[in-house]
């Protein structure tokens, strides 16, 4: 009992002792904080990355592609065990490429990756027409009237209309030559650009903020030249840009441009081939048993990965950051315990005398060895207990709080069009939380094990007669 | 209890200080028998061992050699928990700088040996009747008015008077008082040693008193003077003599040496 009261008295009394909950306080919180705010980061770029890729990929070997897709598909649907997994499919041609485009008279050149669906079953994949800026409802590849009409004046503004030249009078009876044959119109294919390719960001002129500058409007033209066939030759083609594809992922919207699938067969004469078929499963817990199927179904012909093992170095390299920066931020809380250290020892000397009274008046050395290995617990509980609140609330209202930061220092402290994140995110694991607390809690009792174990073995007459 | 008993003997008692490989000899081979109800006087000059002999006796250290009973129980080697158990029930301090615990009430430091003993299941059942018994204990030593004070809001007198409550609150059978009146002026050292003889008159309570201020020895008390370490044979009658100048019967002749009701016990004992 009276353990208990001495541990509680001494918590409220001693002010020295607040300086060791300030200090775990703030090791936990800045832990909390940390970890919210990296796994926010991390969730979100696994939920982007994830969005954009299927669950599974049946992948070729290389930018030939593998042949008779339709029947790959078919033939997936007939398995059972497949087919009861299986949500949809789609079959994709990727492939590098160079899309130029003239801004003001400027001719801009990109390295892209060319991408060919079919719009209707790459959507039911998912990861495609929610990231759209125009059409996300009905993603096509077909021009708005707007845009078609715009193309049309674009280009009909750069060719020369066509005038008779004035060629002699005709002689009487002689018939005018006749009107040549209207030439079909060439109407170019809808591509769907990457963001970040369309538009460019420019510091304003005092460099403190930026605009977007749109160098692609919808109806522009784009001249994306590829390879072809065996040989690889170079092959071009004129496309209008129909719409914008805003991942808010920047590798991929300054990469990512659509076409046609059927055309872009076509401009490769690669037939029916496709280098890819992207799969999406009904729970994406099966993907490992999916992609075993897969594996077994067609053998070493084409690679099957999961989206995971596709994004497995960067995935990798996020965990291993975060355990890093935990590692680091743990010691925060070991300088803490050290602190703890410092001052349960000061404390110990000072109450010595107090150590021997109990003692005089029949404490145990166990019982004075519980009462300061008690007090460490509670220091450390209410440190972690006050750092948890701190920690949840700062990781809750960390937007509100980096805004006013910014609008203090005149600072802008989380650039947001570097993530085209325009709230930072934040998740709060309860797990991590708790093992935190435990950390912080087990580091307060282990560093006062020291000064414990001095109080508890003192000698009675000695401490009673410390001056 | 039984006057005619001993209540605590102690034969051939050693205990040296050590620091720096140089010993020094507090008490050599120091006897002493305590007889239950007496008000024991332990004088001598500084560093004769008073306050060493009063911690060996009250189980707050071990002699080097020699051996202590109570009640012919051996207690100098008893184990770390019995000793505890000794302090917290059987002995009662008093100190003379009172060491009471300064973040805790009058009533709260009088509790203590309490609150050492129950669990906190067992201090919530009689929370009542200990907190009853503790506020009377304050009251007997007159700070019922003062329950709820810290020790440095009380003067050096009241703080005296609330360790002998403190003292007093597990019943015990020896009061163990060193130098009780030795940071206190003379009034106040009065009022603590009537305190003190009242106890031992109306409740029996045998005392251990060390001081070095023979005014406060009476008539009544037996006196031991240390001197070198061992008990003086015989303490000069004069030094015990009251002021008006009566006789006074001294109760030495039971010297646990020769006393044959004190060596059977022993013998059993060893």
């Amino acid at each position: 009992m009276y353990k208990l009261l001495l541990c509680w008295r001494y918590l409220r009394t001693r002010y020295l002792a607040l300086v060791c909950i300030v200090s775990v306080m703030l090791g936990v919180a800045t832990l909390i904080v940390v970890n919210s705010v990296m796994g926010g980061f991390s969730t979100k770029l696994r939920q982007r990355l994830h969005g954009l890729l299927s669950d599974v990929v049946i992948e070729a070997h290389d930018y030939s592609g593998f042949s008779h897709p339709e029947q790959r598909m078919k033939l997936i649907r007939s398995d059972p065990f497949l087919a009861s997994r299986i949500e949809a499919m789609a079959p994709t041609l990727e492939i590098f490429a160079m899309l130029q485009f003239d801004y003001q008279g400027y001719p801009i050149a990109r390295p892209i990756r060319l991408i060919g669906i079919d719009p209707e079953s790459r959507s039911q994949v998912g990861g495609f027409a929610e990231h759209l800026v125009l059409n996300r409802d009905k993603p096509t590849f077909q021009l708005s009237e707007q845009a078609r009409k715009y193309n049309e004046w674009r280009n009909q503004s750069q060719r020369l209309p066509f005038q008779p030249e004035p060629g002699l009078p005709l002689a009487p009876g002689e018939k005018p030559l006749p009107e040549p044959p209207p030439s079909e119109e060439f109407k170019p294919e809808g591509a769907i650009v990457g963001y970040a390719i369309a538009n460019t960001r420019r510091k304003t002129a005092d460099d403190n903020g930026s605009h977007e500058l749109r160098l692609l409007q919808p109806g522009d033209d784009v001249l994306i030249t590829t390879l072809s066939g065996q040989k690889l030759q170079p092959v071009y083609a004129r496309f209008a840009v129909c719409d914008y594809f805003r991942s808010e992922m920047s590798e991929y919207d300054s990469n990512y441009v659509f076409v046609p699938l059927d055309y872009l067969q076509q401009l490769r004469t690669m037939e029916d081939r496709v280098t890819s078929i992207q799969i999406r499963l009904r729970n994406e817990a099966d993907s490992k048993a999916v992609v075993e199927r897969l594996r077994t179904l067609f053998g070493d012909s084409v690679k099957v990965e999961t989206w995971m093992d596709k994004q497995g170095p960067l995935l990798a390299a996020i965990s291993i950051e975060k355990g890093i920066l935990n590692l680091l931020l743990f010691m925060i809380i070991a300088v803490a315990g050290f602190g703890i250290l410092a001052i349960f020892s000061m404390i110990v000397v000072e109450k010595t005398r107090d150590i021997g009274i109990l003692k005089a008046l029949g404490a145990s050395n166990l019982g004075v060895l519980h009462i300061f290995l008690g007090y460490g617990l509670l220091l450390g509980l209410v440190g972690a207990i006050l750092g948890t609140a701190a920690g949840v609330a700062i990781t809750v209202y960390i937007n509100e709080i980096e805004r006013t930061l910014s609008a203090l220092c005149g600072l802008e402290i989380f650039p947001r069009d570097v993530y085209y994140f325009d709230r930072i995110p934040t998740d709060i694991v309860t797990l991590h939380v708790l093992l935190i607390n435990a950390g912080a809690v087990a580091i307060a009792v282990l560093f006062s094990v020291l000064p414990a174990l001095r109080a508890a073995l003192l000698h009675p007459v000695r401490a009673l007669r410390f001056e | 209890m039984n006057a005619d008993f001993p209540l605590l003997v102690a034969r051939e008692l050693h205990k040296a200080y050590r620091k720096h490989k140089i010993e020094v000899p507090v008490l050599t081979g120091l006897d002493l028998t305590v007889w239950a109800g007496e008000f024991l006087c332990v004088v001598g000059a500084s560093g004769s061992g008073k306050s060493t002999l009063l911690h060996l006796l009250g189980t707050l250290d071990q002699p080097d050699r020699g051996t202590i009973l109570l009640d012919g129980e051996r207690i100098d080697q008893a184990t770390p928990r019995r000793r505890d158990q000794l302090r917290n029930s059987t002995f009662g301090f008093i100190f003379q700088f009172y060491h009471l615990l300064p973040e805790f009430t009058a009533l709260e430091n009088v509790l203590m040996p309490q609150l050492i003993r129950t669990s906190l299941w067992g201090y919530f059942w009689q929370r009542r009747k200990l907190r009853q018994r503790a506020i009377e204990l304050l009251e007997r030593v007159g700070l019922g008015d003062r329950l709820h004070h810290r020790p440095r809001e009380l003067s050096g007198g009241e703080m005296q008077r609330a360790s002998i409550a403190r003292a007093l609150m597990s019943e015990p059978r020896i009061l163990f008082a060193d130098e009780p009146t030795g940071n206190l002026d003379e009034l106040k050292g009065r009022e603590i040693i009537d305190l003190l003889r009242d106890l031992n008159r109306q409740q029996g309570l045998t005392i251990i008193m060390v001081t070095h201020n023979m005014d406060l020895v009476a008539p009544s008390d037996r006196v031991v003077r240390l001197t070198k370490g061992k008990v003086e044979a015989a303490p000069p009658l004069q030094m015990v003599l009251p002021p008006d100048g009566e006789t006074v019967s001294n109760k030495q002749p039971h010297h646990p040496l020769i006393d044959p009701r004190i060596d059977p016990l022993l013998r059993k004992a060893l």
